[in-house]
């Protein structure tokens, strides 16, 4: 291909690819016999490429036994699983041993928390002590002035109680 | 009379997927081979994707959705192969994969195992959207719909993607 020919390098590959010569591509072969054995070449190329190009991904078959290593594969995987999956009756049976053991395991836990709830005796004697302790501030508060203050009259009381009359006496 | 009634849905459901393996293996097979380029890998990904696809087999009763779940399920556990490495790949060559000494497929000379192992490597050099549409779409009974739900684009954005790749190819094959 000469270089002034270089612009229809990618309609020719189109051309090769699809069989139609778009964009003046045809024209400009009629009078360039370069880019008409390109065109050719080309297309020769193509019909060389589709002949290879399934042969890429089919160049080689399944062995002979595949299917029935396949079949055999799935037969195992079914017979695992069925293996491993359990009827509804042993569902219901494991869900009760469960709630089974569980409900003995709560009532001994509880049992054992109501026999180690009693108290010891020497707590209890150090829980009355400490109820009985005053602090010495207390010991302050018994002072003498104490004694005036509860025996001097509040205001409108007087000195000498007199004694409220009865109906009797009246 | 329950049991037998479960013994025949249980034969039936053997049954129906033995067909549908029979019906699909050699798509997803090649769907894995384009990918991998290695046969006992392929088949080793086509195996797990009809288990796979045993474990949902009530959901995909229906023939076409069984085709399109199996083909997307190939292609992409074969790409986690091919990242992951968990095997050495080793691309092989058409004509001793059956390691008869038969040419196979139609490759009768030396001339044409050169060119398509040329054209396996210009094809791994396509920019990978590319690679990945012309991968699935050189399998057979693979149309442009059944590569866009494969990839998850539409059909005609596939045939787009195909013609650059072809043309790339086009160009470096000289």
């Amino acid at each position: 291909m000469k270089n002034h020919c270089e612009k229809w390098k990618d309609p020719l590959l189109d051309a090769a690819l699809t069989g139609i010569a778009a964009g003046g591509l045809e024209e400009h072969m009629s009078n360039c016999a370069d880019c008409t054995a390109e065109l050719a070449a080309l297309r020769a190329r193509r019909e060389r490429l589709d002949t290879l190009l399934p042969l890429v991904a089919q160049g080689s078959e399944p062995s002979v036994d595949f299917r029935a290593r396949v079949l055999a594969a799935a037969e195992a995987a079914r017979e695992t699983s069925r293996g491993a999956a359990w009827p509804a009756w042993q569902w219901a049976a494991a869900m009760a041993a469960i709630v089974a053991v569980l409900g003995i395991g709560f009532t001994l836990y509880r049992s054992e928390v109501r026999t180690s709830g009693t108290v010891p005796q020497n707590e209890l004697e150090a829980a009355q002590k400490l109820s009985e302790w005053r602090a010495p501030s207390d010991v302050l508060l018994e002072a003498p002035g104490r004694e005036i203050l509860r025996t001097t009259p509040r205001l409108g009381e007087s000195y000498m109680p007199v004694p409220a009359k009865t109906d009797k006496e009246e | 009379m329950d049991n037998l009634i479960a013994r025949t849905d249980a034969e039936e459901r053997e049954a129906g997927f033995a067909a549908r393996v029979a019906e699909n293996q050699r798509r997803v097979f090649h769907i894995a081979y384009g990918i991998l380029g290695n046969r006992a890998d392929a088949e080793d990904v086509a195996q797990e994707t009809f288990l796979r696809a045993y474990q949902k087999l009530s959901s995909l009763r229906e023939s076409e959705k069984f085709k399109a779940w199996v083909n997307r399920i190939s292609f992409h556990l074969a790409l986690n192969r091919q990242r992951g490495g968990r095997r050495r790949l080793t691309r092989e060559t058409a004509w001793h994969t059956h390691g008869t000494g038969e040419p196979v497929n139609g490759l009768q000379n030396a001339e044409e195992r050169v060119l398509l192992e040329r054209l396996r490597n210009e094809i791994e050099g396509l920019p990978e959207k590319l690679r990945r549409a012309l991968q699935l779409s050189i399998v057979e009974d693979m149309d442009a719909a059944d590569v866009g739900v494969v990839l998850g684009i539409p059909a005609g954005t596939v045939r787009s993607r195909l013609h650059a790749a072809r043309k790339l190819l086009l160009e470096a094959m000289k």
